[in-house]
């Protein structure tokens, strides 16, 4: 028989992976993962046929590749966000609803390691629909580019273009095409769906309801879009009639912990747009990635240690 | 045996939030009782008495509004008094995409277990609740049972020295229920506490040494099973074979002392629950037959 021997470790990083992979199995099995992965895989493979682009017959092949690119980023944004929001407000409702939660909190299980469990169980989940949707649109923009540089390039030598202006066409091309750039971009929309994910965990600890949850979650990511642009107007006109410059820095330094501030996170568009994305400035929303989520979840960790379940 | 008890109840007070006008709802009230090593005590009251409430309170679910409780003498809001705790709750509803095998499997990695030890683990309880040959279907296709069966095993994969049960047999049919009942008095005979709450009174007569009785919230009363049913008073006497002029004599005796009285004679009477089990298992035999 067993004997009260050990102490359980306040987080167990073994006990933590066991309960993510259990959650990325609870939610692999839900048919709304499925029906929104494939939804956007068809929406990025159904670029595979040569469609009627927007952009005139003036256009030039990057912006016919960046009309690809652009939705095909906006639905890989979507899914990531929308899997975010909703898998994380059912998780733990879930359980409760099922009492799972008791048999699994009723074993030497703290309270943390449920929740980190929970939390990057979604997040591989998250990662794993991600990763099968970049590896088809790489392929996708691959095809793309590839035959663009073929028809353009041939064309350019048709029409006696110099070596110089065929080679800046080739560049232009390429650079539209699958870059370490668009990469980084990609994960950045994996930084920012990993902070909305942790938003909802700490609103699901004391939400009683998943709607609520989810309606919540999903305002935290508008506002948090929007916030900087707000927060900027506020602190300019402050500062330019004089009056109480201080408190109002510190409020707005106070709402950017309250409500997560995506702003940094759209240099997404900029990638989209063939533009350089510094590893650097990755690593940077990595680290803002990983404060917000630190504050969220030690939040939902202080909120749920003491919930009554 | 130890001498610290398995479960110490003191003073429990519970109360929860209700709208501001209501004031608290006080669920328990002062609850005092311990279990001793190795007893199984029944913990009986009616829907809304108070006893899962005292239960979640043991197993650190929700936080006494005062009062303690303890396990082994470890208070049981720590993480650590849930080492030495298998705890099956009311119908309970796993994930229905697991096996049997894997349910099993999922909780003992949480207590630790790993490797040959987990799969010996796993395959002794699945021997031990009879599930083996179910063991590789998932639990969407468990019927009340089988479910409450690996529920019970997942409570025991770490081999605790307690074990709680809420409800165990409920909505559960009187062969699943008896299979239930049989398992308990397994864990009584290696040992292993069991603190069982129920408002079935036949079963919990059937199986607890120990009961406590819990009525809105209060322990009103507390103590051995065998105390509390005795009449004092009265004596049974079961005889076999006894002709009529045996039963006379007897009857005469009696008239002739002082005191004594002839309160009722009659043909004991097996309860209907054994009569089914009974009917349905020569039912069974005669069809293998």
């Amino acid at each position: 028989m067993s004997k009260l021997s050990s102490r359980t470790a306040l987080f167990s990083p073994s006990r933590t992976l066991i309960l993510a992979g259990s959650t990325f199995t609870q939610l692999m099995r839900m048919k709304v993962f499925y029906f929104l992965l494939i939804f956007v895989l068809i929406a990025i493979g159904v670029n595979f046929i040569e469609l009627p682009h927007t952009v005139g017959p003036e256009s030039t092949g990057s912006d016919k590749l960046f009309s690809l690119k652009d939705p095909m980023i906006g639905a890989m944004r979507y899914f990531a966000i929308i899997i975010a929001i909703v898998a994380t407000a059912l998780v733990i409702p879930k359980d409760q609803e099922d009492r799972t939660l008791y048999t699994i909190l009723a074993k030497p299980v703290p309270r943390l390691d449920y929740l980190l469990g929970k939390l990057l169980g979604i997040l591989a989940l998250i990662f794993a629909g991600l990763l099968v949707m970049a590896i088809l649109f790489n392929v996708v923009l691959h095809f793309h580019t590839e035959t663009l540089l073929e028809n353009r390039l041939g064309m350019a030598e048709q029409m006696g273009w110099s070596a110089e202006a065929i080679e800046s066409e080739r560049q232009d091309i390429l650079r539209q095409g699958p870059s370490w750039s668009l990469q980084r971009g990609i994960l950045t929309i994996f930084l920012m769906s990993a902070i909305i994910a942790s938003v909802a965990l700490l609103i699901s600890t004391f939400s009683s309801s998943t709607l609520f949850t989810i309606i919540c979650s999903t305002l935290v990511f508008f506002v948090g879009q929007f916030m900087a642009d707000g927060r900027d107007y506020y602190v300019a006109k402050a500062a330019a009639t004089g009056d109480g410059s201080n408190l109002t820095t510190y409020a707005s330094k106070f709402l950017s912990l309250t409500f997560p501030d995506f702003r940094p996170f759209n240099i997404v568009d900029a990638a989209v747009a063939g533009k350089m994305y510094p590893p650097g400035v990755f690593f940077g929303l990595l680290g803002i990635t990983a404060m917000y989520m630190g504050i969220y979840t030690v939040l939902s960790w202080f909120v749920f240690s003491d919930k009554e379940i | 045996m130890s001498d610290v008890n398995a479960v110490e109840v003191r003073d429990l007070v519970k109360e929860f939030k209700t709208s501001f006008r209501r004031g608290p709802l006080r669920a328990v009230d002062k609850v005092s009782f311990t279990i001793a090593p190795g007893e199984v005590y029944g913990l009986i009251g009616p829907n809304g008495s108070g006893k899962s409430t005292t239960m979640k309170a043991l197993l650190g679910l929700v936080q006494p509004t005062s009062g303690t409780c303890s396990i082994f003498g470890h208070d049981s809001t720590k993480v650590d008094s849930r080492q030495d705790v298998g705890f099956l709750p009311e119908n309970p509803y796993f994930y229905k995409h697991l096996s049997g095998e894997e349910t099993i499997r999922f909780y003992g990695k949480l207590c630790g277990l790993r490797g040959a030890a987990l799969k010996t683990r796993t395959n002794e309880l699945l021997e031990l609740v009879d599930l083996t040959n179910a063991k590789d279907r998932r639990l969407g296709g468990y019927s009340k049972g089988m479910l409450q069966r690996i529920g019970l095993a997942q409570a025991l994969v770490q081999d605790p020295r307690l074990v709680i049960l809420d409800e165990p047999t409920a909505g559960v049919d009187p062969i699943g229920s008896r299979q239930i009942r049989d398992l308990i008095f397994n864990l009584k005979s290696r040992g292993i506490t069991v603190f069982l709450c129920s408002h079935l009174l036949e079963q919990v007569e059937e199986v607890c040494d120990h009961v406590g009785i819990i009525h809105k919230g209060r322990l009103i009363k507390s103590g051995r099973l065998e105390d509390l049913i005795s009449i004092e008073e009265q004596t049974e006497i079961v005889l076999s074979n006894a002709d009529p002029a045996l039963l006379d004599d007897i009857k005469k005796l009696i008239d002739s002392r002082d005191g004594a009285e002839l309160v009722r004679t009659g043909k004991p009477r097996t309860t209907l629950e054994h009569l089914f089990l009974r009917e349905t298992r020569d039912a069974d035999s005669s069809n293998d037959e």
